[in-house]
């Protein structure tokens, strides 16, 4: 007798947990669905806008215009012959290839050697420089 | 003693005695033929049962178990595949130069329209631009569609729907743009108002612009067309000229990365009637003039007709029948072989293919496809005009490019084959792969090839190409200038003046060629209107603008190696023609 009760209620309690399930993945589904037509719709919807956008890019990019709009508002020109060359065109550094000894100190072009009063010069008086 | 008692009747028996059974008794007749039947019955149906569980148990293992997440099991809302528009073409770069976008149209159900009067009068209010009377006759046609207007801006479109009359529709059309508007037009042709091919690689690739869902890649660099484009518009209004036209082709692999035939159109918006739509550098032949003189000596050279000390007597003028051959600004005198081609000397020309012979001469022309149609994407296609029959005085004129015409993209990828080592590539309007180096067919030897370049080096340093010399870039070339042919013949101040140039001379990557249609001498070309004069400057600009983009880094021309590798000895003596001929 209980034997028959307890195999009964484990089936019953087994339906109402399946029905139960089948019921929320079945709504799930139908919302997962509704995002994606949501989302497909969007899609084309971008897809288009960079249809036109890409368009409109190369329409606004063209190069008359482009040339035209330079020579309004930029300084800038084509790059021309003089500005080409190769890595061994450019020249050392006057004082490097000459004395390599004071080269080899850590001296910067950018700074402008200031003579001194005392006719000292303000970039060889370093601390440590030998004079 | 007692008898044994039947234990049916013995009231003591316990209550758990069974009697012992009886043996079952078979079925017979009827009842064994139901028995039979119900079994065979029940064990089928309980088959049938096992069958399908198993298969539905088997099917749902799969596929929760054995199938992996990525494969799709049922897409009925997954999103097919779009109806794809046309597809879009790009440069090689990656520009955009035709795409399709999608506009909403106008139409109308006649059928379904109350009051045509009435919803004209609104639709004419709403959309300035609609006639009144037009939109009436078409809704009081009775048909079951009309179309009242192809592009409808939102605004339009809002307006339009506020106005909420019955049988007024919207549909949704695409249509072709091109957004860089004539640049590249006679490559990419156009389409009709159904999205079909007309011209150009929309016509040629028509089919695959339907079905492909990528971008098709041209071969054409968009800079270059606009630079090749503005250089020879400037030739053309300095010479008050009729048009012009350019290519520029990749040596190496037959990549035509710019083409222009001036005037041009507007693809977006094609009359019906454009003569601007004839493309001139592929639909059009011409006598070439001079610049088959390119071809001319390579034949000689190739079937060591001659050699580069040779030379022939250009004295006196060739008389031929009623034709007589004779130089402009000629030397007259015994010209070595790299002085006719310098020069540009008919006579010499004339000689070194009589030399070679009609049939070695077509051979050779022949082989660089100089005879028949060339195979291309786009339909433009002109059949080149081939004298018939072949008389010695047709070898002589076509030695210096006339009686024999031909497009200019026939002439340019001739010329390439002539340059790049001896190879010939077919032209294409499509970028190859990066990698991808076609094999093309062998038509020359590596050494003729050479000796080319110093001879169209030598042109440009000291010959009738002066004006395309660029300075830092190694330019060679020829000249050309022919005389136009109309339906009576030459005629006499009609030119066709070009100058096909290649760059750099030393290690071939471009031809490039400029041709001047009618142009008319100015003020400052001294009462020239020939190919050095009209197009060779172009060429030059063209060099020097083009190098930095394409990435030729600029050469000192004078130093030593240059020099050595472009030498041509071509002050040969005339003592030497004994030797040769």
């Amino acid at each position: 007798m209980s034997a028959f009760r307890l195999s009964t209620w484990l089936w019953l309690s087994l339906i109402a947990a399946v029905g139960c399930g089948m019921f929320l993945v079945k709504y799930q589904v139908a919302r997962l669905d509704d995002e994606l037509g949501r989302v497909n719709r969007s899609i084309d919807a971008d897809r288009d806008q960079i249809r036109v956008l890409g368009a409109e890019w190369s329409y606004l990019t063209q190069l008359p215009r482009l040339d035209q709009l330079r020579q309004r508002y930029l300084t800038l020109a084509p790059i021309t012959r003089a500005q080409l060359g190769s890595l061994d065109q450019v020249p050392f550094r006057p004082g490097e290839a000459a004395e390599p000894a004071i080269a080899a100190q850590p001296t910067s072009p950018r700074r402008p050697s200031v003579a001194l009063p005392g006719g000292a010069d303000l970039v060889s008086a370093k601390p440590g420089a030998s004079r | 003693m007692r008898p044994a008692l039947d234990p049916q009747q013995n009231p003591c028996r316990p209550r758990h005695f069974k009697p012992a059974p009886c043996a079952p008794r078979p079925a017979e007749g009827p009842v064994k033929q139901l028995l039979d039947t119900s079994r065979t019955r029940l064990l089928l149906t309980g088959v049938l049962f096992t069958v399908a569980f198993a298969a539905i148990g088997l099917r749902l293992v799969d596929v929760t178990v054995l199938k992996d997440a990525g494969t799709k099991i049922g897409h009925a809302h997954v999103r097919p595949h779009v109806e794809s528009a046309r597809a879009d073409i790009v440069d090689r770069n990656g520009v955009l130069l035709a795409t399709t976008l999608e506009a909403v149209a106008l139409a109308a159900n006649p059928k379904l329209v109350v009051n045509a009067p009435e919803s004209a009068h609104k639709l004419a209010t709403a959309l300035p631009d609609l006639s009144e009377p037009e939109v009436l006759a078409k809704l009081a046609s009775g048909r079951k569609y009309v179309r009242l207007k192809r592009q409808l801006t939102p605004d339009q479109q809002y307006a339009v729907n506020n106005l909420g009359l019955p049988g007024i529709q919207f549909e949704t059309v695409r249509f072709r743009v091109y957004p860089k508007g004539s640049l590249a037009a006679h490559v990419l042709g156009y389409t009709d108002t159904d999205n079909k091919g007309l011209a150009g690689i929309e016509r040629g690739l028509d089919d695959e612009l339907k079905t492909s869902d990528d971008p098709i890649e041209l071969s054409i660099d968009e800079r270059l067309q606009y630079i090749m484009k503005e250089e020879i518009s400037t030739q053309i209004a300095a010479f008050s000229a009729k048009g012009g036209m350019g290519i520029i082709a990749d040596v190496s692999t037959g990549e035509i990365v710019s083409l222009v035939s001036l005037p041009d159109f507007d693809p977006n918006d094609v009359g019906a009637n454009d003569d601007n739509t004839f493309n001139q550098v592929t639909l059009g032949t011409y006598e070439m003039g001079s610049v088959f003189k390119i071809f001319n000596t390579a034949m000689a050279l190739d079937d060591r007709v001659t050699t580069l000390a040779g030379g022939y007597d250009a004295t006196q003028p060739i008389h031929v029948g009623r034709f007589t051959i004779h130089d402009d600004h000629g030397k007259h005198r015994w010209l070595s072989v790299p002085e006719i081609f310098m020069y540009s000397s008919n006579i010499g020309s004339a000689k070194m293919a009589v030399d070679a012979g009609a049939e070695r001469q077509q051979a050779f022309l022949g082989r660089l496809g100089l005879l028949t149609a060339p195979q291309l994407e786009i339909e433009e296609i002109g059949q080149p005009q081939v004298p018939r029959p072949w008389h010695l005085v047709n070898t002589m004129t076509v030695a210096f490019g006339h009686g024999i015409s031909v497009s200019p993209l026939q002439t340019v990828t001739a010329v390439s084959a002539v340059v790049n080592g001896g190879v010939l590539h077919r032209a294409t309007f499509l970028k190859h792969p990066s990698d991808y180096r076609p094999e093309g067919t062998r038509v020359l030897s590596k050494q003729t090839s050479e000796d080319m370049r110093r001879l169209m080096r030598l042109v440009v340093e000291r010959g009738t190409g002066k004006f395309a010399a660029a300075p830092g870039y190694l330019v060679g070339g020829k000249t050309g200038t022919a005389e136009k042919v109309d339906t009576h013949g030459y005629v006499k101040h009609e030119l066709l003046s070009s100058f096909i140039g290649v760059f750099p001379i030393n290690a071939p990557r471009y031809v490039i060629m400029v041709s001047v249609d009618t142009p008319h001498p100015n003020a400052k070309s001294m009462g020239e209107a020939t190919g050095g004069w009209v197009a060779a400057p172009a060429v030059s600009r063209i060099v020097q603008r083009m190098a930095p983009i394409v990435g030729i880094p600029p050469v000192d021309e004078d130093s030593p190696e240059i020099r050595r590798a472009l030498l041509v000895d071509f002050e040969a003596t005339p003592g030497r023609k004994l030797a040769v001929n």
